[in-house]
């Protein structure tokens, strides 16, 4: 082989290592094995440079693909997903090191390692995950500079300098493209992450079957809020309604389910005051979005259902930012259709019983007034011995309400929510139950609400004569804590909060420098998110107005390349800088000096002549100079050639030059 | 190298008594060679830089003169060989003789033995006996039937060659040449120092008979002083700007080697001493580039002339003072 197609050694270690380093953060979605695949490999490769292997044969690595498939087909039980597909590509990143026999070879795995990169960020945008990337992609340009060093096989920094001056300097243009390059939509959709949303919200509720809910500490999405934030019983983030009951889960309604002229949303007159918020939601793979009551967006592709809800067309894939107006006095649907409250109010006769009779009860005494029963059993849940709990005993009979009612007594708000429906709709009022998240945390470095998984609740609308869908909430009776000051304090003595994540920082709020960090992290990541993960097309042609007015693409071309070109100015005048020549003494910038006070007495030194040959030419014309010409040539000759560094022979010279009048 | 100032009127940083020996010498040689001032100083420069000396110009120029009145001058032991076409090498190395007597062979050394040999015509022999002093001059060692012999030291060669496109000539290889430190042409004399050559025909003196100025600690003792002679940065950056002119200029086929560049700070801190300078300026450089460059030098085939025109070129065009 050729020696400029071998790869060096440095180079070798270079990408075994780059390897190892991006295999690291997709440790958690791949199968265990693929890190022994690749411990082997790098061994493998390693054997072979020192001589004592050889690569495999032909056999081998075909035997090594079948059974990598194979494996990833057991590990997943599928190849399609995104989790199988990187599993292949990072075992394919690694199998591809027994077959890296020449420069053409070591191209191939350096250029696939820019791909495993890129791959990180379909599971996580996060700062530190791209500052982390930011690194894999440092150490895989260094592989590729140490690739060309050949003959170099000791290590030294100047290669990893290189790498990072190189990226350097590609930054700008980074930024520049970052900036102004159009975001073209992807040409094909990517199954992206099999499992499903995670805990926090889903599509059916069922009280009863959870014994023990656990909390996730991740973060739903941020809010910015325009103005003021509302007080924090105000922030209910509606995400789902859920009005139909089956089989003892509460479930949505799905678009089938209604009917053609219900489809529309009754657009409700706007008065009062409103509340301007954005919205960065973390990816959820569903449709539904979350904001106040009664929102109002001009984002477009978002739709506005018949519950007032915010729904994308598509499923949240990536964070997604949104803008959002929200009328917080505005009735929602004054006037009911008879669909709509036939759905709202129906129940399966004969479970429950000893419910109905209480709602039947309770109602008779509220006088039939649907406010004052509501009220009224709101009351019964704070006054009686109903608890608030994460721990609560299975409802596993025919009737699970009366069960909870009469019984156990204990649970959290879809327990609450879902009993207070039925109640509710015994006593033939329309009631629903709204799912999203109550309250937030405000971080007090940039003003954001923070929602995070475990504010994920449960409260219910019911439908009054002239009040429209009035928001109601059992939990604030049993636990007003809950809603006023978050989740923490309602299980202050239950001490299950975050019980089973020791380590989220949440946990250790109350102490202060923990929490402040906490808060600082979060607040740098939201604006990361803002401007970096969620600046898309809409975004770039604000920006790009707001700069420039409105460009047309062909004026944009221009722009960027002469934005491009205003960046290497700076390095232009670098380059000059550096071939400005040879720097010059002291003794000769004044014997230069010289030669012009010279030049305007009419004696040009040509360039090939020596000081003496010079100040001979020019004694000869006027002798009477000759003293002085000889004294400064001696001077300069003395500094320039003899090896001296006298300041005082240097003072001498410029004094002797200064006085020279030519 | 015309406007060469002279050093007495700028002074000089350190009076060396080296000076007076060498202006000695120079004038005693001066006395055979009339009106050839310049080129006496050059070849003792040559000599005194430890270099082989080539010196070329056209028959009854004074070649020979000149080598004669040198080795008499610096009282070395010389011999002298008059290379004709069908000299072979043990003519110049030496041979070996079976010794009846000691019924041994002994070895009897050639011409070469000797402190300055004077090689005339060098270019009328074969290349084959031209390469026999290659090793000669290099290393200072012969070696003749594998026996490898030392020269004695100091080892000068004074060689004399008639201009290359007369008939009957084998012109020397180009490392043959590059072994010579310097290649000197002498010229006709001026009108005047012809005039005195006629007037003393007759009672001219022999170079024998010139008085040795130089005794061999002296030689010994001028060549450690070259050593001390200081080049500056400023000086080296000069030298280096002609170097690469010789190397970048399309005029020249290929430019001076490091070895030549290398003669060339030699000779020019010789010749620093010889103006009774410690330290080297430009004119010293411009002084010994022609004599030193010129044979290294080879114009591109499409330059029909001799390079010496094209070495002057290089001195117009290469300042002394950057920027």
């Amino acid at each position: 082989m050729k020696l400029e197609e071998q790869v060096p050694r440095n180079a070798l270690v270079w990408i075994i290592g780059t390897q190892f380093f991006l295999l690291l953060p997709h440790l958690s979605r791949i199968p265990w094995w693929v890190l022994v695949l690749y411990v082997a490999t790098a061994v493998w490769r390693s054997m072979v440079y020192t001589g004592r292997w050889s690569f495999p044969g032909g056999y081998v690595k075909t035997s090594l693909t079948i059974v990598c498939f194979g494996g990833v087909a057991l590990s997943y039980g599928t190849l399609i997903g995104l989790e199988p597909t990187v599993a292949l590509l990072l075992i394919a990143y690694s199998l591809k090191l027994i077959e890296l026999a020449n420069q053409r070879d070591a191209y191939m795995v350096i250029f696939i390692a820019y791909f495993v990169c890129l791959t990180e960020f379909l599971f996580s945008q996060e700062l530190l995950i791209t500052l982390y990337m930011i690194v894999a992609v440092l150490l895989n340009t260094t592989s590729l500079v140490a690739l060309h060093q050949p003959g170099q096989d000791r290590f030294t920094s100047s290669t990893i300098r290189r790498a990072g001056s190189m990226m350097l300097q590609a930054l700008p243009l980074m930024i520049l493209l970052f900036v102004v390059f159009p975001r073209i939509g992807p040409l094909w959709n990517v199954p992206l992450k099999s499992h499903a949303a995670r805990s926090g919200m889903s599509d059916f509720m069922k009280p009863g079957d959870v014994a023990n809910l656990s909390l996730s500490d991740e973060v739903a999405f941020r809010v910015q809020f325009e103005g003021e934030v509302p007080a924090r019983r105000e922030l209910y983030w509606r995400g789902l309604v859920l009005s139909k009951l089956d089989d003892g889960a509460w479930r949505s309604l799905r678009w089938r389910d209604v009917p053609g002229d219900q489809r529309r949303l009754a657009e409700p007159e706007l008065v009062g005051d409103y509340s301007d918020y954005s919205i960065i939601m973390e990816p959820t793979q569903q449709n539904w979005l979350y904001a106040l009551p009664y929102a109002t967006t001009r984002d477009r592709g978002i739709i506005r259902s018949n519950d007032f809800r915010l729904v994308s067309p598509v499923e949240v894939q990536d964070q997604k930012r949104y803008q959002v107006r929200s009328w917080l006095e505005v009735p929602l649907e004054d006037d009911i259709s008879d669909w709509r409250r036939g759905v709202d109010t129906s129940l399966p006769e004969l479970q429950n019983p000893q419910t109905r009779e209480l709602a039947l009860q309770m109602l008779a005494e509220a006088d039939g007034d649907p406010q004052r029963y509501a009220n009224a059993v709101l009351e019964m849940f704070r006054d009686q011995a109903f608890f608030y709990t994460l721990r609560p005993p299975l409802l596993q009979g025919e009737n699970p309400v009366d069960q909870f009612l009469f019984g156990t007594r204990r649970g959290f708000c879809e327990h609450y929510a879902s009993a207070f429906t039925w109640l509710m709709r015994f006593a033939g009022i329309p009631a629903r139950v709204v799912a999203g998240y109550q309250g937030g945390e405000i971080n007090p470095v940039n003003g954001t609400v923070i929602v995070h998984q475990f504010d994920a609740h449960a409260w219910n609308e019911i439908w009054l004569q002239g009040q429209g869908w009035v928001r109601m909430d059992p939990t604030f009776a049993i636990a007003p804590a809950r809603i006023e000051f978050g989740l923490e304090q309602a299980l202050a003595e239950e001490g299950s909060f975050l019980a089973e994540t020791p380590l989220s920082p949440l946990r250790y709020r109350n102490i202060g420098w923990v929490n402040n960090l906490r808060l600082q992290l979060d607040a740098i990541n939201y604006r990361w998110q803002l401007f970096v993960i969620s600046y898309d097309q809409d975004q770039r042609y604000q920006i790009l107005n707001r700069l420039l007015g409105s460009v047309g693409q062909t004026q944009l071309v221009f722009l960027v390349a002469g934005a491009w070109a205003l960046l290497l100015v700076p390095v232009i005048i670098t380059m000059v800088w550096r071939n400005r020549g040879p720097r010059l003494d002291a003794a000769t910038r004044l014997y230069l000096d010289f030669c012009r006070r010279l030049r305007r007495a009419g004696f040009e030194r040509s360039g090939h002549e020596a000081p003496a040959a010079f100040a001979q030419r020019v004694a000869a014309d006027r002798p009477a100079w000759a003293e002085e010409l000889t004294a400064i040539t001696r001077c300069y000759e003395n500094l320039a050639y003899g090896g001296s560094s006298d300041p005082e022979a240097l003072d001498e010279l410029k004094r002797r030059v200064r006085t020279f009048r030519a | 190298m015309k406007g060469v100032l002279d050093n007495a009127a700028l002074g000089s940083a350190r009076e060396v008594p080296m000076k007076d020996l060498v202006d000695r010498a120079a004038a005693e040689v001066g006395k055979v060679l009339l009106g050839k001032e310049n080129q006496v100083r050059l070849a003792l420069c040559c000599l005194l830089a430890r270099g082989h000396l080539l010196i070329e110009d056209l028959p009854g120029m004074g070649k020979t003169t000149l080598s004669h009145a040198l080795a008499s001058v610096l009282g070395l032991s010389y011999n002298r060989i008059q290379f004709t076409s069908d000299l072979l090498p043990a003519d110049i190395l030496g041979v070996s003789v079976f010794d009846q007597a000691s019924n041994a062979f002994s070895f009897h050394p050639g011409p070469v033995f000797s402190q300055l040999l004077l090689a005339d015509e060098i270019n009328r022999t074969t290349p084959r006996t031209q390469s026999a002093l290659l090793e000669a001059m290099g290393e200072g060692q012969v070696t003749v039937e594998g026996e490898t012999r030392a020269l004695p030291e100091p080892f000068f060669v004074i060689a004399t060659q008639n201009p290359v496109h007369q008939s009957g000539t084998y012109p020397l290889p180009e490392s043959q040449l590059d072994r010579f430190l310097m290649r000197l042409e002498l010229g006709y004399p001026d009108p005047s120092a012809e005039r005195q050559m006629f007037l003393r025909e007759g009672s001219a003196p022999q170079p024998e008979a010139l008085q040795a100025c130089l005794s061999l600690e002296q030689l010994a003792a001028v060549r450690a002083a070259v050593d001390e002679v200081h080049a500056s940065d400023n000086l080296l950056d000069y030298l280096q700007r002609l170097v690469a002119y010789t190397r970048n200029s399309a005029e020249f086929a290929y430019g001076l080697s490091p070895r030549g560049a290398l003669a060339l700070l030699q000779c020019a801190r010789t010749w620093a001493l010889m103006e009774g300078r410690s330290h080297v300026v430009p004119e010293d450089l411009q002084t010994v580039l022609p004599a030193v460059a010129t044979h290294r030098l080879v114009p591109t085939s499409d330059y029909a002339g001799d390079a010496s025109a094209l070495v002057h070129d290089i001195l117009l065009n290469v300042d002394v003072i950057a920027g």
